[in-house]
């Protein structure tokens, strides 16, 4: 991650496609949950989603580690291991096993859930095997409200990954931030139309 | 058996696998796929001595599924792909033959490779033909190339159209409107008495067996996203290809066209490059496969197992290599769905 500047004018990562009131707002979030020490032969992005609905329904979306493909892309199946000391409790060191759909550079990924904050809306998982070419993938989710007029809720997705062999940083980042993007923008068009379903309509005058 | 001896000559006039582009491609899936069950348990089943002679036929079997009929063959099998999303179309005397040749029979034939899911494929399977009638039936009588150009350009922009606006199928469950990341390859001959036209859109093909010794005449060329002009193109729309496991548009997808895949629009286009060849004397089939046959089979080979088929004289003799190219492709291990049409392309006199 780019560093920031110790003091003066806050300077919003490129790409993010937020305001810098918004980041400043975020900026709490992003330091506490979305840094990592990157070593040589890794590289490292941060996404963000404006929703257009309460962050306590996109949360309950985002902290699916059962039922990603709620909204996520790509994904044919998933199945969480068994544990037999959790039962159905999603806690950390869970793993699941997702099936890809055809066509893409991968078949299979075994993920750990790595954190489940329901009070800081904090989600993380790591990529521990299958079949691609994600190594040493972790991430963390996170769901934050935005103060101003009208409901807005920014989910940061950030991650650190390997760099494989004859690919560069920007190959990878490119790939993954492809990927993350369209969950990203499905997560949005899933929250936004379950709540727009489960409103009351206006009272007529 | 008749197959095993068909195999047997084949394995003599077989050349070797294309290129080492295809071979490593082939081998890198293949390693991927090492772990996977074994290949689709695909027979040829007996001709059944019943069946009327000129009776188009299709018969289902656990893995496979073979159509057989006097002037084509077509075989399908999932292979070693975790589930068959491939699809084939054959619609004898689809459209009428333009006044300007005077009357005649069209026959449409097409291979659909899908990825994501199956339902794209179905749908170019069971649209397709019906659209390209329409199209012809609005254009001018001439049947130049370029009016078959841009009826195939039509007919495909609208397949794409439909493919992105439906959603699942009734067998597939995906949710309406949320298929974007689902698409198909889309190769179509269309055979008339004195021409062959071609439209291409993704990475199947479509090939010519010329006979008099003449190689093979390709009919099609694969949109790769590192195709040079295909390269060229992403990347003016903004778009990039970097090698994944192969070259993928955004690192995601293995081809630079295909009907639907709406996520990767403008990248991924579904216009098609269209061939119209005079057909000669001496022509003897045309093959269309998908990739699951061209990643292992060069265009060389599956035109000798096609003229081998073609010299034992059987009656079904397209039939027969169809079933046995998808069989040479399961034997050098292609990792994908496999599918075959092979129509015979000699004079009625013969």
């Amino acid at each position: 991650m780019d560093q920031q500047g110790a003091g003066g004018d806050v300077e919003v990562p490129a790409g993010l496609g937020l305001t810098a009131a918004e980041y400043e707002q975020l900026r709490p979030t992003v330091d506490a949950h979305h840094r990592y020490a990157v070593g040589e032969g890794q590289c490292s992005s941060l996404l963000a989603q404006r929703i257009h609905a309460p962050p306590a329904a996109v949360w309950a979306i985002v902290r699916r580690f059962d039922c990603p493909q709620v909204y996520k892309h790509f994904i044919r199946s998933c199945a969480v291991r068994p544990d037999p000391d959790a039962g159905d409790a999603l806690r950390p060191g869970r793993l699941r096993e997702v099936c890809v759909i055809s066509g893409l550079p991968a078949s299979t990924s075994t993920e750990r859930l790595d954190h489940l904050d329901d009070a800081a809306r904090v989600f993380g998982f790591s990529i521990t095997g299958g079949e691609h070419r994600l190594r040493n993938y972790r991430s963390v989710t996170t769901v934050s409200e935005l103060a101003g007029p009208g409901i807005c809720t920014v989910v940061l997705e950030s991650y650190a990954v390997d760099v494989p062999d004859g690919n560069t940083e920007d190959d990878t980042r490119l790939f993954a931030d492809t990927v993350i993007r369209l969950n990203l923008q499905k997560l949005k068009s899933v929250a936004e139309a379950s709540t727009s379903s489960s409103a009351p309509p206006p009272p007529s005058e | 058996m008749s197959m095993a001896q068909v195999c047997c000559d084949s394995a003599v006039t077989a050349a070797p696998v294309a290129g080492p582009e295809a071979e490593a491609r082939a081998r890198a899936r293949a390693e991927r796929r090492r772990r996977a069950a074994e290949a689709g348990r695909w027979k040829h089943a007996a001709a059944a001595g019943t069946a009327a002679a000129d009776a188009t036929r299709k018969r289902s079997l656990e893995a496979g599924e073979l159509l057989v009929a006097r002037k084509h063959g077509a075989a399908s099998v999932a292979g070693r792909r975790r589930e068959m999303e491939d699809a084939v179309s054959v619609r004898e005397s689809f459209a009428a033959e333009g006044d300007a040749d005077g009357g005649g029979r069209r026959d449409f034939y097409g291979v659909f490779d899908g990825h994501g899911c199956s339902h794209v494929a179905e749908a170019c399977r069971d649209r397709m033909h019906d659209l390209l009638a329409e199209e012809l039936a609005a254009a001018d009588g001439s049947g130049s190339a370029a009016t078959w150009t841009a009826a195939m350009e039509r007919s495909f922009a609208r397949m794409d159209a439909e493919a992105m606006s439906a959603g699942g199928s009734a067998a597939c469950r995906c949710d309406p409107h949320k298929c974007d990341h689902v698409g198909s390859t889309a190769v179509v001959a269309v055979v008339e008495e004195r021409r062959v036209v071609v439209a291409n859109c993704g990475d199947s093909r479509a090939l010519l067996c010329r006979g008099g010794g003449a190689p093979p005449l390709p009919l099609s060329s694969d949109h790769k996203p590192d195709r040079p002009d295909e390269l060229e193109r992403i990347e003016a729309a903004g778009g990039r290809v970097i090698f994944w496991e192969g070259a993928r548009v955004l690192g995601v997808l293995a081809m630079s066209r295909a009907i639907g895949d709406g996520y990767l629009k403008p990248y991924v286009s579904s216009v098609p490059e269209v061939t119209v060849t005079d057909r000669a004397d001496a022509d003897e089939c045309l093959i269309l496969a998908s990739d699951g046959l061209w990643d292992v089979v060069s265009n060389e080979a599956a035109c000798e197992v096609a003229r081998a088929c073609l010299r034992r004289g059987r009656a079904r003799w397209c039939a027969e290599a169809a079933a046995l190219l998808t069989k040479l492709a399961l034997a050098r291990r292609s990792s994908d769905n496999v599918s075959v049409v092979v129509v015979d392309l000699r004079r009625r006199d013969h």
